[in-house]
């Protein structure tokens, strides 16, 4: 019985041990678990690309015999279809290419015998050319459904855009056809002789809500600086680019009726190669250049510096150069991802992060290439009449080192720059990622915090250790550390709603103040002279001094106050901000740096003053009585042994300060505009990374680039504290270990 | 002779540097900084939230354009180029003039008084109303009193036994909703277990289910034609500008003529308002009204977080102060504490997203609630999640506090403990964690008081601007983890700073702020006063 007790308390205590060193090393396990979960969802945006052979579809002999004008596949890598010149989609099962519907154009203009061309716009539109001249235009829809028995059916349609068609006419090579957004509809026409011609094709609407159609057709007249190798046209139907086989890229505005004007000519390939293929990059805004070379480049139109408004065509990306000339460029339909084609490969690049995504190396030469419309799957037919389809693996090809950390280019940006843009009205908005503003902002904020923080809760600390009453000091030490406790939310509301608009209205007052309590207290130090050592004045106020200080220094701020309006009227005119905005040219916001100083300083200021306290009071008594002792004045010994000493516990307080600074959100979220700008001006709010996470992650669709983003910057933030906590509680670890006190 | 006095002035002089006394004060007045600013804020919060709910005189101004103002004077202030001062004025009435609030100079104004007859209306919408009472319709009602004012009372005594009234009928259809939901769910379950299998199951609950529907269109339609009858019951007001408006009294919160008010009945109006900030429900998207259901989020959500950070924390401290032997382990685990007091909250707030809400809540959601899909249960922002999260954040501080006071402990106890035979476990449990008790209780509420105020990590797994139902109900389960909350920190943030009418909200938000920083300040009074007690009890000096 006895023996049943103890053999149970001792199992009970084998039991207890075990749980509990369990119980401490979760610690650890938790910390590392924090790390690789965030790492987790943030590392996928540096996965490579990858494209797998989906499958190989082998024509059948019936379809072989045709000319085959157009390819085209959907996202699931199921099935496969093929335009003929007759007008007609085959849509093929990719498994095992046998025919799952044929389906004829709903339209075919009289007069027409076979479609000589067909031209893929955008998702599923193709706009095809008859042999008379003719144009129609189509829209396929095209999907695999996943059945029970996890087999695959196929859905197909075929449509007819009745808004995008024209008449018959003779001498052409090559047509494009756009619709005009509340206008009626383009055509352009590549004639024989290298002449190009714009038609319009206006649909008027009079009051009575009658339609009137008219048509304007114009030929372009300047003389072209080579022969025709490239023409492309934008989706809107506004921009008309072609390129010569000496190298020039030249682009016309041909959005008026009738107003065709030629507004770029540029040498697109200093070697002087031809231009050999030419494509809209998804948005319109970008055209991509590929030159018999086989270099590939993306131009937008970029203010040139001295020409005021005008706009030029501008090289602006390079991407990764294919082997021999550049024999088609296919637009991703998704997103800035370019797939270029040539002898030997089919590259994709992405336009604005500049990577090199893939290259995938087909059996034959590539005759005829397309994507889906998502850019999931990639079907190419070779010369042998094998069609090929790729499953393409992208995950996130707008994200690379370069953007998130270096300057990039973006359409519409006049130069390279570091922005931080996340989101947009529109659908073909590029977000813009990179992390340089935000760190930046952080960076300022804590600095900011720090200038303000530091020389205070350091100094207040000194004091608080070495010169006060024991008895003031065990009040004076719970007030701080209650003052840690103050929620940061609290002092981010105070600071923008209250302190923000009340500097707002004097903002003079803050620099008074910085120069006028000093000078207050300069001139407090010659009277406090004044009273006579060991007198009963001293005695008493020994070691309370710093409650005299108090209304020193709230009588510097207050006459701050009344100078800063009588400097403001007198000096700058009544108004300091407007003052200067004109004469310095500083823009004013009421959510400043000066904000986030007083802020974010007065929430590290209790860390730092009670980690700082705790090591400048744990220096040995023995060391401050020597020096005593010796004769050494109260701050001197403060100041030569006691500081010294604890100095490390003092930087490590500086250092866990520091940490917090940085990972501050509320503050920073409340108390600033939250503008991610690259500006040291104090008057100019900031974006921090922690507040930007906060900001952005509501918003932000799971697993997105943006979504991962967030999680990276989050695991920046965390390892730049852990480096920082890990430093100081080494430093403290030592400390205690030289002094030999907990 | 003058020669030596200026002589001995400064030697002095140059002693009283080179003692270093001025540096002295330099360090009392950075001091003195840091009390004057944190002196500042607990005053603004106190100033500005504390007299938001005394009833202020109503002002009524006659200008000189003839036209007149009627308002409570918020704010004034001095030109100071003209130095003609001007009057912030509430004005209220924000469906009349379309905005609560007016500059008026000085110079413009020939009369200022304040009629005794005044009333403030406080409204279910459009903020407060200002005006003059003219009379009461109430048909139906047997009204007996002789003044307008009176009248009007008591017409609002009437009201609210009929409002009562529907008040049952709405708990009823709250209750009718909830089993109707049940059921839906019941059925969206069967149905993905399979359709024909349990066909006649689902027949069933459908059939109960559009049983308990009619009910409660039964039931709405008697609470709409009610609502109705007493909505015709209204009261005529005039404002300054002599507009008249028709006021339903079920529109009508709260009644008060400020100007006519004595001492004790202002105290009485300020008493009734504390009462409605802490036990009613928010109106006017939280602008106004009561905090019930935010602060019944955070006290939950904390009680919630110390369930996990206490036992976590305790153990962990238990382990580093008793069971490790210091090593490279140890000095991990200290470091690994360190950083996680160190890590910034909004990591945490990422971590919980990722892990909890996406990781575990997307299983649970996959595992038990196929059928919901896509609609998240577990896989959304919820008060577990919430929690969850934020017992990791506190975590640290729980371990410091309870490491400190077991270090308080002297050794001797220990070692007495163990020479009698005990063996480390019962020494533990049996003499040093109740020794510990006050120090561990320091640490619990500090990671209270952090919880209570912490606001980034929330704001992404589970706290919301406006929570339609408490986490905790009379319903089965009764506690309900999936649902999300609303937090005293957050409605600071969110009403401070995304409400359309910030300069309207701002006094609401003073009062939440100054709600919020009483608990912070008192729980970590109490907790740094156990703490110093505790330390007090063992030590012994040393020099």
């Amino acid at each position: 019985m006895k023996n049943n007790i103890i053999d149970k308390s001792r199992s009970n205590d084998r039991l207890a041990e075990l749980l509990i060193r369990a119980g401490g090393i979760m610690v650890i396990v938790s910390v590392v678990w924090i790390l690789v979960m965030i790492s987790k969802v943030a590392l996928p945006l540096f996965f490579p690309a990858s494209a797998r052979v989906a499958a190989t579809v082998k024509l059948p002999a019936a379809i072989t015999a045709v000319k085959v004008l157009a390819v085209g596949t959907e996202e699931g890598q199921q099935g496969v279809f093929i335009l003929d010149d007759s007008g007609t989609f085959h849509f093929l099962k990719a498994a095992d290419g046998s025919v799952s519907a044929t389906i004829k154009t709903p339209v075919v203009p009289t007069g027409a015998v076979r479609a000589v061309a067909a031209e893929a716009v955008g998702k599923s539109v193709y706009n095809l050319l008859w042999d008379n001249g003719a144009i129609t235009s189509v829209t396929v829809a095209f999907a695999s459904v996943k059945e029970a028995d996890s087999k695959y059916s196929l859905t197909h349609d075929v449509t007819s855009n009745e808004n995008l068609s024209f008449a018959a006419t003779g001498g052409i090579v090559q047509s494009f056809a756009r619709l005009v957004e509340e206008k009626g509809a383009v055509r352009i026409d590549r004639l024989g002789g290298d002449r190009l011609r714009v038609t319009h094709q206006l649909i008027e609407k009079d009051l009575l809500g009658n339609e009137k159609r008219s048509s304007s057709s114009s030929e372009i007249n300047e003389p072209l600086p080579g022969r025709l190798s490239a023409v492309a046209v934008d989706t809107k139907g506004h921009y008309l680019y072609a390129g010569t086989d000496n190298g020039m890229l030249l682009r016309w505005d041909i959005s008026e009726p009738g107003q065709i004007r030629l507004v770029d000519n540029v040498t697109a390939s200093e070697s002087r190669q031809a231009v050999t293929s030419l494509a809209l990059v998804l948005g319109d805004v970008s055209v991509a250049v590929g030159d018999a070379g086989g270099s590939l480049s993306t131009w937008f139109p970029v203010k040139v510096s001295g020409s005021g408004e005008d706009r030029r065509l501008t090289r602006i990306h390079n991407l990764h150069p294919n082997v021999g000339k550049v024999a088609a460029i296919i637009p991703s339909p998704r997103d800035k991802t370019l797939f270029s084609v040539d002898a030997t490969a089919i590259h994709a690049d992405h336009m604005t992060s500049e990577r090199s995504l893939l290259a995938v190396k087909p059996e034959a030469p590539v005759v005829l290439a397309a994507l889906s419309p998502k850019g999931n799957t990639l079907a190419a037919m070779g010369n042998t009449n094998k069609l090929t389809l790729w499953k393409l693996n992208i995950p996130h090809p707008e994200i690379s080192f370069g953007t998130l950390f270096g300057k990039v280019w973006y359409e519409g940006y006049d130069r390279p720059e570091y922005a931080w843009q996340s989101s947009a009205a529109n659908d073909d908005f590029e977000p813009k990622l990179s992390l340089v503003p935000l760190v930046f902002g952080t960076i300022k904020a804590t600095l900011c915090a720090m200038l303000f923080a530091v020389p205070l809760a350091l100094l207040a600390a000194l004091y608080t250790s070495q010169f006060m009453s024991p008895k003031l000091k065990g009040r004076v030490k719970p007030v701080v550390e209650i003052m840690a406790a103050i929620p940061s939310v609290v002092i981010g509301f105070l600071a923008g709603l209250w302190l923000a608009p009340l500097i707002d209205k004097s903002v003079l007052t803050v620099f008074l103040s910085i120069v006028l309590v000093p000078l207050l207290l300069l001139v407090t130090i010659f009277f406090w002279k004044r009273i006579k050592t060991a007198s009963l004045l001293q005695r008493a106020t020994r070691g309370h001094e710093f409650i005299a200080m108090i209304p020193v220094v709230i009588l510097g701020i207050y006459l701050a106050f009344l100078l800063s309006g009588l400097a403001e009227v007198n000096l700058f005119g009544g108004d300091f901000k407007q003052w200067l905005f004109s004469t310095l040219a500083v823009r004013y916001d009421q959510r400043n740096s000066i904000i986030i100083a007083i802020a974010l300083g007065f929430a590290v200021i209790p860390i730092i003053f009670t980690i700082a306290e705790d090591a400048i009071s744990n220096v040995p008594r023995n060391l401050t009585a020597a020096s005593l002792a010796l004769g050494a004045s109260r701050w001197q010994t403060a100041w030569r042994v006691v500081l010294p000493s604890a100095l490390p516990g003092v930087f490590s307080a500086v250092m866990i300060g520091f940490g917090r600074a940085i990972g501050e959100t509320m503050i920073v979220l409340m108390a600033t505009g939250n503008t991610p700008i690259l500006s040291w001006s104090l008057f100019n709010g900031l974006r921090s990374l922690s507040a930007n996470i906060a900001v952005e992650i509501p918003e932000a669709p799971f697993n997105s680039s943006l979504y991962r983003v967030l999680f990276l910057s989050a695991v920046l933030l965390f390892i730049f504290t852990f480096i920082i906590n890990t430093v100081a509680e080494a430093m403290r670890q030592r400390f205690r270990k030289k002094y030999g006190r907990y | 002779m003058w020669l030596g006095s200026v002589f001995v002035k400064g030697y002095l002089m140059k002693l009283f540097w080179k003692t270093g006394e001025p540096y002295v004060l330099a360090t009392g007045a950075a001091l003195a900084i840091i009390l004057v600013m944190s002196l500042t804020l607990v005053g603004v919060v106190m100033s500005n939230g504390l007299g938001y709910f005394w009833p202020r005189a109503l002002v009524k101004f006659e200008l000189k354009d003839g036209s007149a103002a009627l308002g409570q004077v918020t704010q004034q202030e001095k030109n100071p180029i003209s130095g003609i001062r001007r009057f912030q004025l509430k004005v209220g009435n924000r469906d009349v003039f379309g905005q609560d609030f007016r500059w008026i100079d000085e110079q413009d104004i020939t009369t200022r008084s304040e009629p005794a007859d005044t009333v403030l209306l406080e409204r279910r919408e459009h903020g407060n109303y200002f005006g003059f009472l003219q009379g009461v319709t109430a048909e139906g009602l047997n009204l007996t009193a002789a003044t307008p004012y009176e009248k009007l009372q008591q017409a609002r005594k009437l009201v609210a036994g009929k409002l009562a009234a529907t008040r049952k009928i709405k708990e009823q259809m709250s209750d009718l909703n909830n089993s109707a939901e049940s059921l839906r769910l019941k059925v969206q379950k069967l149905e993905y277990s399979g359709k024909e299998k349990n066909a006649a199951a689902i027949t069933e609950l459908t059939a109960v289910r559009e049983k308990a529907m009619a009910e409660f269109s039964g039931l709405n339609e008697q609470f709409t034609a009610t609502q109705a009858d007493i909505g015709r019951i209204t009261a005529q007001f005039t404002d300054a500008v002599g507009g008249s408006k028709d006021i339903s009294l079920t529109e009508i919160v709260a009644l008060q003529r400020p100007n006519d008010m004595s001492f004790f009945a202002k105290c009485g109006a300020y008493l009734e308002r504390v009462r409605e900030l802490l036990l009613d429900d928010p109106r006017e998207s939280n602008t106004e009204g009561g905090l019930f259901p935010a602060i019944f989020g955070t006290v939950m959500m904390v009680l919630m977080m110390s369930l996990f950070s206490l036992p976590f924390g305790v153990i962990a401290a238990i382990y580093l102060r008793e069971y490790a032997r210091d090593g490279l382990m140890t000095r991990m685990v200290r470091i690994a504490v360190n950083n996680l007091a160190g890590v910034p909250s909004i990591v945490y707030g990422v971590f919980g997203l990722g892990f909890f809400v996406y990781g575990i809540g997307g299983s649970i959601d996959s595992l038990f609630f196929p059928e919901r899909l896509p609609t998240p249960t577990f896989g959304t922002g919820g008060i577990l999640w919430s929690s969850l999260t934020l017992a990791l954040l506190t975590v640290p501080v729980v371990i410091v506090a309870t490491e400190e006071s077991l270090a308080s402990i002297p050794k001797g106890i220990r070692e007495g403990s163990l020479a009698l035979g005990a063996t480390k476990f019962q020494t533990l449990t049996r003499i040093l964690l109740p020794m510990a008790t006050p120090g561990i209780m320091t640490g619990l509420i500090l990671s209270m008081a952090r919880a209570a105020g912490e606001v980034a990590p929330l704001m992404i797994v589970g706290v919301v601007k406006l929570a339609p139902t408490l986490p905790f109900d009379t319903n089965f389960p009764f506690f309900h983890m999936d649902r999300k909350f609303m937090h005293l920190g957050f409605h600071i943030y969110d009403v401070g700073f995304q409400s359309p009418n910030v300069e309207a909200a701002k006094p609401m938000v003073f009062v939440t702020t100054m709600l919020l920083l009483a608990i912070v300040i008192i729980a970590s009074s109490v907790a740094i006063y156990l703490r110093n007690r505790m330390r007090g009890k063992y030590t012994t000096s040393t020099f």
